[in-house]
């Protein structure tokens, strides 16, 4: 299996998709080689500055604790737990996290081998190897590996509060199909999806597609934003919690981490979402589902 | 065009930003100079602002709604003017409210609020008219038809982009350039938008590209760059139709920062006479090996060209040539 990293330098850095193109080989993507992390290094752009926000190890600690607590049971229960704390770790804005060469250099010159542990495919039946997908490494941000847990703890967190991200992490189907729709970016709707996993109205991954899909044709002629408003966004408590990095402690490993003081969502907004989405989904069509299952 | 399954507005929303104000560290404040944004191009150029530590910017905004098609069809209550800024880089989604003003009820106004640290460069500012039909609460039934850009550097207010080049030494150069050091120039599609990078040791192209040498030099130096431009035109295409995000059921997607408005701009002249939707799709199972991709290529580099103006450059460059030889021999 793909190990960490050799040489790991004390801060985080920048590679593009046209120098990760290199690293990336065959041998990687089917877990068998290594990232030559001395030759990486010297390709990837150093950050500048001494922002603590960008130190390498707190965030490879975080890592390696995620795979030694999931190490015996599916890699897939790690998203659950390591989304907060990436996130809480990290304490990026949306700007720097928009940057995709952070990412690709986190895969590639921070934890190959969690990358590798995380998104080998099984063996085919035909014998062929398992394989990590490409875009695990260098994909959107509903794909890379760390991306997508950071994304997904800043866009499903009610301000400060991570509970409503460990649940949408629980589920792979609310995870890889929610993220890359814009609906999500309207946070009452991103916690009624939540609220309708903790009901339990929808529970298999058949069931989350098929929610996320109406909800996402119906926001074609309906402006949630108006049936169910949100506050209005501050950024000061967001540059007040950055701020706030150089003391911070290590990410509470069984706790869940506090995220920026901002708002909370309004409850009433997330109810009425709940309501409507439930109606929605009522009628949306489930694989699987035959009409008699119907309530 | 789309079929809604409730009445819309027929008359058309239009939006205009009036002022824009930031606000930086310490509370300080600064209004952005009106040539800072335009209602010709609809955009706002936050790159002109006097003080580069600006953290928020908020925009006063007027819409224009068809006011009196509202009163006299009847079929709308509850009527709501909101103004919707996202930028898909971020995933960011700011909405506000707007207010009637005036009598006619036309007009709606009100501001919204970006932060800086939830954008990376080009947010779209669009608003839509919203109102309870036959029951149904929060129907969108109408909205602007070309959205408004914020860009958070141009030093401009203008759509198109200015093709930005650079020159470096490819041989002293960052180490994956090194393998070009023969190449005058390449197009770098890795990062935010596409670069030019003129190779600084190849002797005398940098003077070329500027222009600023002898007459025949500024000819050749302009067909040079229509040439360049052509190149990233035709790469950023391959990185945008290479790198598509595809639905479950094989729809591929338009990205949204500007690979997508690289898309959308050179589909119709690579498919024509079809919706972008469905010229995308086309080239997209072209791509993918079930149809001819190779014979696509003439026609993609048509479209390149003609964005480049190439032709253009072209025939000017005969032309200069011409007069030129007409100099020499007078």
């Amino acid at each position: 299996m793909t190990s960490r990293p050799e040489h790991l330098p004390e801060r985080l850095a920048l590679i593009t998709d046209v120098q990760a193109a290199e690293y990336i080989s065959t041998g990687l993507l089917e877990g068998r080689e290594d990232v030559p992390s001395i030759a990486l290094n010297k390709v990837a752009e150093a950050l500048p500055g001494d922002d603590v926000r960008l130190r390498l190890h707190p965030v490879r600690d975080l890592i390696d604790d995620a795979v030694t607590k999931y190490r015996d049971g599916r890699p897939t229960a790690a998203d659950a737990w390591l989304a907060p704390r990436l996130h809480e770790t990290l304490r990026l804005t949306r700007r720097e996290a928009s940057e995709k060469s952070l990412w690709t250099y986190m895969a590639l010159g921070v934890a190959p081998d969690y990358v590798v542990w995380r998104h080998l495919s099984e063996p085919k039946a035909d014998g062929s190897r398992g394989r990590v997908a490409r875009d695990r490494f260098v994909g959107p941000h509903h794909k890379q590996t760390f991306a997508r847990l950071w994304w997904a703890a800043e866009l499903f967190r009610d301000g400060p509060d991570y509970r409503p991200v460990e649940v949408a992490c629980g589920n792979q189907d609310m995870l890889n199909s929610a993220l890359r729709l814009d609906i999500v970016d309207h946070r009452p709707t991103a916690l009624a999806l939540v609220g309708l996993m903790e009901r339990g109205s929808v529970r298999t991954g058949r069931e989350v597609n098929a929610l996320t899909s109406a909800v996402n044709a119906a926001a074609a002629t309906l402006m949630y934003d108006v049936i169910a408003p949100d506050v209005e966004r501050d950024g000061e408590p967001l540059r007040d919690w950055i701020a706030g990095a150089e003391s911070a402690l290590p990410s509470p490993r069984n706790n869940l981490p506090e995220g920026p003081d901002e708002e909370h969502v309004p409850e009433e907004a997330v109810r009425r979402l709940i309501a409507h989405f439930e109606e929605l989904f009522a009628d949306a069509p489930v694989r699987g589902r035959t009409s008699d299952e119907r309530e | 065009m789309r079929v809604y399954p409730y009445p819309r507005l027929t008359g058309a929303v239009t939006a205009r930003v009036t002022a824009v104000r930031l606000r930086g560290p310490d509370d300080t404040r600064e209004y952005l100079d009106s040539r800072g944004y335009s209602v010709v191009e609809q955009v706002v150029a936050l790159g002109t602002a006097e003080r580069a530590d600006w953290r928020t910017a908020r925009l006063a905004l007027t819409a224009t709604v068809p006011a009196r098609e509202i009163e006299t069809k009847g079929h709308w209550s509850d009527i709501a003017v909101v103004a919707v800024l996202t930028e898909g880089a971020t995933n960011a989604r700011t909405v506000s409210r707007l207010t009637p003003g005036g009598e006619s009820g036309r007009e709606w106004t009100g501001e919204i609020e970006l932060d800086r640290d939830d954008h990376l460069d080009r947010a779209s500012l669009s608003v839509h008219v919203v109102a309870t039909v036959g029951g149904v609460e929060g129907r969108i039934i109408a909205s602007t038809d070309q959205e408004w850009l914020i860009d958070m550097t141009a030093d401009g207010p203008l759509r198109d982009r200015q093709l930005d080049v650079s020159t470096v030494s490819f041989a002293r150069g960052a180490e994956w350039l090194r393998s070009f050091r023969d190449a005058p120039w390449i197009v770098d599609t890795a990062g935010r938008m596409p670069t030019v990078r003129l190779n600084s040791d190849f002797e005398g192209l940098v003077a070329l590209v500027a222009g600023q040498g002898s007459k025949v030099e500024s000819v050749v130096g302009e067909m040079l760059l229509a040439q360049m431009c052509a190149d990233v035109w035709t790469a950023v295409f391959h990185t945008a139709i290479g790198d598509l995000e595809i639905e479950d059921d094989g729809t591929p997607l338009f990205p949204p920062d500007w690979r997508g408005a690289v898309l959308r701009e050179m589909l119709p002249d690579i498919v024509p006479g079809r919706s972008a939707e469905d010229a995308l799709r086309e080239v997209h199972i072209r791509r993918t090996g079930e149809g001819s991709w190779a014979e696509l290529q003439p026609r993609i580099q048509y479209a390149a060209a003609r964005r480049a103006e190439v032709p253009k450059a072209l025939a000017g460059t005969v032309r200069d040539i011409e007069r030129l030889d007409q100099e020499t021999h007078a």
